[in-house]
């Protein structure tokens, strides 16, 4: 008899032992897999080009000037604590502390697709760890002030008076931070009403995902 | 003895291979729709809509029925029913393929058509109860609950056929 | 990745039209391994025919080993699907009459709706006895339902229970079924024949 035949032969007369070893070669192989932890967000390298790529900065001037032109889509995140976000702050600013990014109350804030927000704080320095942890996770949209609160006060409400040797460009855009520097109050008489900041409101589309249903 | 060897003229599937299939089908319904399958669910929910249709006040002051009728939409706009009706589909299409097709009532040579008929009714009744009390039948609380490792699963498959088994002295008329 | 429709990559309108083809495919396979004839399903309770334990382990091992490999492929998310709560002492008092009706009707409704389909009478009369049987329940829901709601130890899994990996648990599941296809096999060498 020839060897194929042979095999033929042996293979048919144990073909249900075959499968079952088969079975539980396969749930064998379950337990033996390696265990890696699924990492959760976007690739290191992927992470890495974002974060050194200055894309994410905007400066105070383009901020000033979607604030003054009231634009809509624009989401104005305070990374720090609870205290100086009640000193001062910009207008329409939702305050999520930097420990508190990723609670549950605040992350439909980040975790969505509307509203390009910028997030900012006294230098740049909790406002890039912000970006830093909503990039590794995935989120997109997600901008910082370049220079912070900090750069603000240079810029708007206290620009400097440019030297007489400067390119036009320069006065221009003097004038208009100054002239933003007034909506934004500089200049009006102290008054002691702090200005009501209106809350903005994200109207429901947190991604939630569908929980899956199921009976009898 | 020697002589005519009656045979057996329904002709199925390797069980093993059903099995496999139905495995795969497990599957593909967890990764479509990310839950199982099931068939009481679709009795129950032709029942409200009955009961709903009949008699539309009783069916909502009772706290039963209360939790499966909607403002707008009929209970019957439910998984499970179309569920169900792809089964009656798919059953009348193999059994139509393999000649199966017979009006009849299938019972043991020992005991009559009648009996058989009633003992059924009895175990449908029986089976409807247990099954919503336990929130599932063999079909989805066992085969699915089983796929994902459920203890609910497990519980109720390991008491219907615990129970079967105990019991089986007692119908044994009926089936040997 | 993941169950598809909870996480939108199908649009949910496709939701029932899934349901009718997954059930179609559910009938055909069930009717073609014989789950139609009543006298088959009730035969593991008596040795003759041991259809029922076959189809049912080999699915559920098969789905199991399947779903947690695709998991570990990262094609499905376990942590998505639908585990049915544990009501404990529902879940042991409802299998046990179930477990009565099974014996005396010999289906169960996944099985009967096929055996209907096919013609059986019987099973029709089966499924007309589960419109009854639900529609006693919900008269008298009033009293069975501190049963019903009693007990609820919540969505768990094996897993919680035992306290092992999951892997474990199916392996150890895979050599049970086996063993139980053998055992099968030696008893119903041995028991009397019986034709149906």
């Amino acid at each position: 008899m020839s060897k194929r035949y042979k095999t033929k032969k042996f293979i048919v007369k144990r073909e249900y032992q075959i499968l079952a070893l088969i079975l539980v070669l396969l749930a064998t192989g379950l337990v033996l897999l390696p265990k890696y932890k699924k990492n959760e967000g976007i690739e290191p390298k992927l992470f890495v080009k974002n974060a050194v790529s200055s894309e994410r900065y905007i400066s105070t001037d383009l901020l000033a000037e979607k604030l003054v032109n009231q634009d809509p889509s624009i989401l104005l995140i305070d990374t720090r604590s609870e205290k100086e976000f009640n000193d001062f702050s910009l207008p329409n600013a939702i305050n999520i502390p930097l420990n508190n990014l990723l609670d549950d109350d605040f992350i439909g804030y980040i975790d969505q697709d509307v509203y390009d927000v910028v997030l900012f704080s006294n230098d740049s320095f909790y406002a890039d760890q912000a970006w830093m942890l909503g990039n590794r996770l995935g989120f997109k949209n997600l901008y910082v002030l370049k220079g912070g609160l900090n750069e603000w006060f240079d810029t708007i409400i206290n620009p400097k008076y440019p030297k007489e040797t400067m390119p036009r460009e320069a006065f221009k855009l003097y004038d208009f931070r100054k002239a933003a520097g007034m909506y934004f109050g500089v200049g009006a008489p102290k008054t002691e009403k702090k200005a009501v900041k209106t809350k903005k409101v994200i109207t429901g589309k947190k991604k939630k995902k569908r929980v899956a249903e199921g009976g009898c | 003895m020697k002589g005519k060897k009656q045979k057996n003229r329904h002709v199925y599937w390797n069980p093993y291979f059903g099995g496999f299939l139905l495995g795969l089908l497990i599957i593909a319904t967890f990764y479509l729709t990310g839950r199982g399958l099931g068939a009481s669910g679709a009795v129950k929910s032709t029942v409200v809509t009955m009961v709903h249709t009949v008699a539309p006040t009783h069916a909502e002051n009772n706290a039963y029925y209360s939790k499966f009728i909607k403002e707008d939409e009929s209970p019957m706009n439910n998984w499970l029913v179309f569920e169900a009706i792809g089964v009656l589909l798919g059953a009348f299409l193999s059994g139509a393929l393999t000649g199966r097709l017979k009006l009849k009532v299938q019972h043991s040579p020992k005991i009559s058509g009648r009996r058989r008929l009633i003992f059924a009714l009895m175990g449908g009744l029986l089976f409807g109860l247990g099954a919503q009390i336990a929130r599932g039948c063999t079909s989805g609380a066992a085969l699915s609950g089983m796929a994902v490792l459920s203890v609910g699963g497990f519980i109720t498959m390991l008491s219907i056929f615990g129970t079967g088994f105990l019991v089986a002295y007692f119908f044994r008329k009926n089936w040997i | 990745m993941g169950p598809l429709i909870p996480n939108g990559l199908i649009p949910v309108e496709w939701n029932f039209v899934i349901a009718i083809l997954i059930g179609m495919a559910f009938g055909y396979i069930l009717e073609a391994s014989g789950f139609s004839s009543s006298r088959k399903l009730a035969g593991v309770f008596y040795g003759y025919d041991f259809v029922v334990l076959k189809v049912f382990f080999t699915s559920a091992v098969v789905s199991v080993i399947g779903l947690y490999y695709m998991d570990y492929l990262n094609f499905v998310d376990i942590s998505q699907l639908y585990i049915q709560p544990t009501y404990l002492w529902a879940a042991i008092i409802g299998g046990m009459i179930m477990g009565v009706g099974f014996l005396a009707g010999g289906f169960c409704p996944g099985t009967s709706f096929c055996a209907a389909a096919i013609g059986k009478i019987d099973a029709m009369a089966f499924t007309l006895g589960l419109v009854i049987g639900i529609f006693i329940f919900a008269e008298a829901f009033n009293f069975i339902e501190p049963l019903f709601n009693g007990s609820n130890l919540g969505h768990i899994t094996m897993v919680d229970i035992l306290n092992i990996s999951p892997y474990w648990i199916i392996l150890i599941f895979t050599i049970i079924a086996i063993v139980s296809f053998v055992f099968s096999d030696w008893v119903r060498s041995k028991v009397k024949k019986v034709f149906y």
